[in-house]
């Protein structure tokens, strides 16, 4: 129970910044798309190399998807993009059915397995969490001139592909260590709510980063108390980690009417 | 040497031309204004300089640092930034990638947000700001790059009378102080007043010079097809 907290509370401290980026950027489509690729690379991994495998197939995944979603950005149409997501899913399924243990593993892979964390996964978590906090601290500037102004950005000297690709890859970092613990699938809605909920509080990219951490932080522990307690003491079965999804996008909700600080473009005119 | 230079010039973007035979010297502390229709290459010839659009023949040399005032309207307005902050970025590349951003730069910033008379409203969003006052906003900061040559895409278009005066205060110091300025523009009027020299676009250069020999009726006329009166 303390390990899976730690997990969680690592991830709200990796997931929050990175949110914000993924929601200025408008990224959360690549989100989504990395969810989608880098479940094969999971199952891949689990079918080589076992548990120890998935951190590796899913970190050879991701990396790939970041360099091709940098590329196919680079397309008119993003149908292409989205046939070979839908496939890399396809094939991902494909594999996963061949085991006998077909059911129990999908909802593994989809939905994580929070509680049975073990120490050298939240290690693993870590050093992710180091790395991409680092990385996003380095270049932060620099993503914000770019999402801001791409123009002004390569005017000034910046290279755009490069830094998309940078941030691209550090999303696919994100996925990669959040995906044994909450799933290919939930692992979209770290990404994606904390900033969008942050937003509706404060139009400042500091703050927004201090509010969606602490958030995804007290969704991850609300969320694990009470699907302890829900399966504890009233024998329900809930996911700890859709619990933690259902709180954020909750507390989403409820800040949604609040007067946001010129949130919308057409309250200022 | 030249804050500019564009021999024989060809541009356009992905191997599609869209303005040629451009040639064209900008010494420092010179203003060229930029005339022609819409479509003519205007934004084309400026983007060319700052790498955004190809050269496909000829060359376009431009020493740097370079600042680039793009069209406010083209910016995400939505976007979480303090006019501070924006102003900002255009400190970023000689902050370089390690460095925190310190009180020097903060001061930078705020100087020449007192320059385009916005001190005041440092703190405020970028996008409730009016569209005047996000351009100012776009000038202070090319102009904390300490440009060699400033480079500024239609700035007036959108913009109150209040911010044209302030935005061409500026300029006018900037070019006293040997800073080379660039200005697409459709305004006649302001080209024949304020600039030292006029190219006359219309996917080419159909001349180039001072105001006096290259906003005349007959070039005019050329330029634009016969459309313009004067």
């Amino acid at each position: 129970m303390l390990r899976a907290l730690t997990e969680l509370l690592l991830l709200a401290a990796i997931c929050g910044p990175v949110s914000v980026f993924v929601f200025a950027r408008r990224l959360s489509f690549v989100a989504d798309a990395l969810t989608h690729t880098v479940f094969p690379g999971v199952v891949i991994g689990f079918l080589f190399g076992g548990a120890s495998g998935v951190f590796l197939g899913a970190l050879a995944a991701g990396l790939l998807t970041a360099i091709g979603l940098t590329l196919l950005d680079r397309l008119p149409s993003d149908a292409a993009t989205a046939v070979l997501l839908t496939s890399m899913f396809a094939v991902g399924v494909a594999l996963v059915s061949r085991r006998t243990s077909y059911t129990s593993d999908l909802t593994a892979f989809l939905f994580g397995r929070i509680l049975t964390v073990t120490m050298s996964q939240i290690v693993e978590t870590a050093v992710l969490g180091v790395i991409v906090l680092a990385s996003l601290a380095i270049g932060g500037r620099a993503f914000l001139f770019r999402t801001f102004d791409p123009a002004g950005a390569a005017a000034a000297g910046y290279r755009v592909a490069r830094l998309d690709l940078w941030l691209n890859v550090i999303v696919a970092l994100v996925v990669v260590a959040a995906v044994r613990a909450v799933g290919t699938v939930l692992v979209v809605a770290l990404l994606v709510v904390p900033a969008a909920a942050a937003r509706l509080v404060t139009a400042r990219v500091i703050p927004m980063i201090v509010v969606a951490t602490a958030l995804t932080a007290g969704a991850g522990y609300l969320g694990l108390w009470l699907s302890w307690t829900a399966s504890v003491d009233h024998g329900m079965r809930v996911t700890s980690a859709s619990a933690v999804v259902l709180l954020l996008v909750a507390a989403y909700l409820v800040l949604l009417p609040l007067p946001s600080k010129g949130r919308r473009r057409d309250l200022v005119a | 040497m030249d804050a500019l230079r564009l021999d024989s010039a060809a541009l356009g973007y992905r191997g599609h031309v869209v303005l040629e035979d451009v040639d064209l010297a900008l010494a420092p502390g010179q203003v060229l204004a930029l005339v022609g229709p819409n479509g003519a290459g205007k934004s084309t010839l400026i983007k060319s300089v700052v790498g955004l659009a190809e050269v496909a023949a000829g060359s376009v040399l431009a020493p740097g640092p370079i600042g680039y005032v793009p069209q406010s309207g083209l910016v995400d307005q939505d976007f979480p930034v303090s006019a501070l902050q924006v102003v900002l970025m255009g400190r970023y590349r000689r902050i370089g990638w390690w460095r925190p951003t310190g009180r020097a730069d903060r001061q930078v910033a705020l100087d020449a947000l007192a320059l385009v008379g916005l001190a005041a409203r440092a703190r405020d969003r970028f996008g409730l700001l009016s569209g005047g006052q996000r351009q100012r906003v776009l000038v202070a900061r090319a102009l904390v790059a300490a440009p060699r040559l400033l480079l500024l895409d239609e700035p007036f278009n959108g913009v109150d009378a209040l911010s044209r005066d302030a935005i061409l205060r500026v300029l006018k110091a900037a070019a006293a102080d040997g800073t080379a300025i660039v200005i697409s523009t459709h305004n006649l009027d302001l080209a024949r007043s304020h600039a030292d020299l006029v190219s006359l676009l219309n996917g080419r250069q159909h001349a180039a010079g001072p105001p006096s020999s290259t906003l005349t009726p007959e070039l005019l006329r050329q330029a634009y097809g016969g459309l313009v009166t004067l």
